[in-house]
């Protein structure tokens, strides 16, 4: 194994532990050490997240889907620019609906899903995460770091799709276990329906996060799920589209699942109030832009490369 | 309008450091602001940070736009907090009332009501210094960092040539795709086009976007094969790359790097064993509120 990435995971890990024996000797010892909800915390999610990447990374560097060449230290660059861009700019001014944990309703999010798809995890991951922070850089929030790792996943995860030389290969899968997280996130809303949206501000009416979440934003998991079942089927002719669409959502899912399941430690959320608060409301609306920006992302970028014959 | 990045060389404290010493200082002053909410310890950050905002020699005419543009969000966020309360849940459990405020006229039976408490008024205080002091640092950056030395700087804090390139081209276009979206905006525009009002269903909005967001990725693309092109043609990725800039270490920046170092490790410890992080409710604030 190369020696340089085994010392950063073996860094990785001890950290980890070191973080872990804290809480748990610690813990015992004084009771300031117990770490729950202290900013502490958001910093051993951000390892965690990176620990994740580094093993998938590990698992299936065979690939080629992973290498990193001129062409995707630019594309890296391009995509991570625009999604600091198009969140700033969708975040405060064209749609102003600011929310907890500066979590918003985010067109760009389908920026790092297409860079993901199209040029590989690599450039996926760092759009993801590095576009979203130069994004809070731009608006002058730089507070939740475990925020931006997640973001990388639904880029990298995104892009895991060019790990399989045939992309109809795993599709099916893919959307399984997509239903099955959807399906468990709505099931905790059905059992805890009068539950805050966190998302949703509107301050002309009095709505500063707190009010009920709506069935719409509630069930926008399950409606996101159906567009992508909808355009993966309509469009299974075209692979790329198909393929594109169902790993974007798994991504989604899995990445901004992540965020809001390590904000239950980070900010002391219930599991019930991480999900139906922020996770349903966060990723049911990303999982809109997936099945519609992402296709459309998609087949512009397959027009180019056919003018360019690349 | 997106912020330009407009560097000039100036005579200011924060230029007069090696850009990779103070990259770590902000750092560990991001580190050490996101760990508190105590009054007490994050004044003397707000003012390490002022003291550099006012020493950085970047003139009001320059930068009006981004204070204006980042104070407004921040005092909105800290007024968002203050009139729900929301947020500061985890940090305190009981409050003390200073006065209620109920407005005099009641919308469908709902008659909005302000319980201004000893509680609320310090998160949001805590809120509005802790977030303001660590977007005035945030805001210096691009004013102040020299873009010939982006590269060498990520490279010099150990990232390797091919991600420090990459974090380097980030924020050359960030500014260039910003002005690119600024240019598609008005074209569409000129066509009829109207993203202040995009009607109908979610799923419709979110599909009229597509003219907006897809013509500047695309272009993007496009545009990044003259760059991709030139980087070929310089062999990138080849070898080790040497950097046209050199950047050395001074004493100064020795003595920036170990004050980064300090400020970190004790407010990591008093976070920890001194369990000073927690919001700060001082006994004489809370005689306002009758307790």
């Amino acid at each position: 194994m190369n020696r340089r990435l085994l010392s950063v995971i073996v860094a990785l890990v001890a950290v980890l532990v070191l973080f872990l024996l804290v809480v748990w000797v610690g813990g015992a010892i004084n009771e300031n050490l117990k770490l729950d909800e202290t900013a502490l915390l958001r910093f051993v999610f951000v390892g965690l997240g990176l620990l994740i990447v580094f093993v998938i990374y590990l698992l299936t560097r065979g690939s080629g889907a992973w290498d990193v060449g001129t062409r995707e230290v630019v594309y890296m660059a391009i995509g991570a620019a625009l999604y600091a861009v198009f969140s700033y700019l969708f975040n405060g001014t064209v749609f102003a609906v600011p929310s907890a944990s500066q979590v918003a309703l985010r067109p760009a999010i389908a920026i790092p899903m297409f860079f993901g798809y199209a040029f590989g995890p690599t450039v996926g991951f760092f759009s993801g995460a590095v576009g979203n922070m130069f994004g809070d850089a731009l608006t002058g929030f730089g507070l939740s770091p475990q925020w931006s790792v997640g973001n990388g996943l639904v880029g990298m995860i995104a892009g895991m799709a060019l790990l399989f030389s045939d992309k109809r290969k795993g599709m099916n899968v893919v959307l399984i276990i997509s239903a099955v997280l959807a399906a468990i996130a709505t099931i905790f809303w059905l059992l805890n329906p009068s539950l805050a949206n966190m998302m949703f501000f509107a301050p002309e009416e009095g709505i500063f996060g707190d009010a009920t979440i709506t069935w719409f934003a509630a069930l926008s998991a399950v409606i996101g799920f159906v567009l992508v079942l909808i355009v993966r089927f309509v469009f299974g002719q075209n692979v790329d589209v198909a393929a594109a669409v169902t790993w974007s959502m798994l991504g989604n899912l899995l990445g901004i699942g992540f965020a809001a399941i390590s904000d239950i430690w980070i900010n002391g959320f219930s599991p019930a109030v991480a999900i139906v608060g922020e996770f349903l409301p966060a990723a049911g609306p990303n999982l809109i832009f997936a099945a519609i920006l992402v296709p459309i992302l998609v087949a512009a970028y397959a027009a180019v490369q056919r003018r360019a014959g690349r | 309008m997106l912020i330009t990045w407009r560097y000039r060389k100036r005579k200011s404290l924060i230029q007069s450091f090696d850009p990779r010493a103070w990259i770590i200082f902000y750092s560990c002053f991001m580190v050490s602001s996101v760990l508190f909410w105590d009054l007490r310890f994050l004044v003397p950050l707000l003012v390490i940070a002022l003291v550099v905002v006012f020493t950085s020699g970047i003139k009001w005419r320059e930068m009006y736009r981004a204070w204006l543009f980042i104070g407004g969000f921040v005092v909105f966020f800290s007024l968002l907090t203050f009139l729900t309360g929301r947020g500061g849940m985890e940090f305190y459990t009981e409050e003390h009332l200073i006065t209620s405020l109920s407005a005099p006229f009641t919308i469908f039976g709902w008659r909005p009501t302000l319980n201004i408490t000893v509680e609320r008024t310090l998160y949001a205080l805590s809120q509005l210094v802790r977030v303001f002091s660590l977007a005035s640092m945030t805001i210096l950056i691009p004013y102040s960092l020299n873009p010939a030395h982006y590269g060498i700087t990520f490279h010099g804090l150990g990232l390797p040539d091919k991600i420090a390139y990459a974090m380097e081209l980030t924020m050359r276009f960030i500014p260039t795709l910003g002005r690119d979206f600024q240019l598609t905006l008005d074209a569409q525009r000129a066509r009829g086009y109207e993203i202040e009002k995009l009607r109908g269903g979610l799923i419709e909005q979110v599909r009229k976007l597509a003219p907006l967001i897809v013509p500047v990725t695309i272009q993007a693309i496009i545009g990044s094969e003259d760059i991709i092109d030139a980087m070929d043609l310089r062999a990138f990725g080849i070898g080790p790359r040497t950097w046209l800039g050199q950047l050395h270490y001074r004493r100064r920046d020795y003595v920036l790097i170990a004050l980064a170092a300090l400020l970190f490790i004790v407010s990591m410890f008093l976070s920890l064993f001194g369990g000073y992080g927690q919001l700060w409710v001082p006994d004489w604030a809370l005689v306002w509120g009758g307790g």
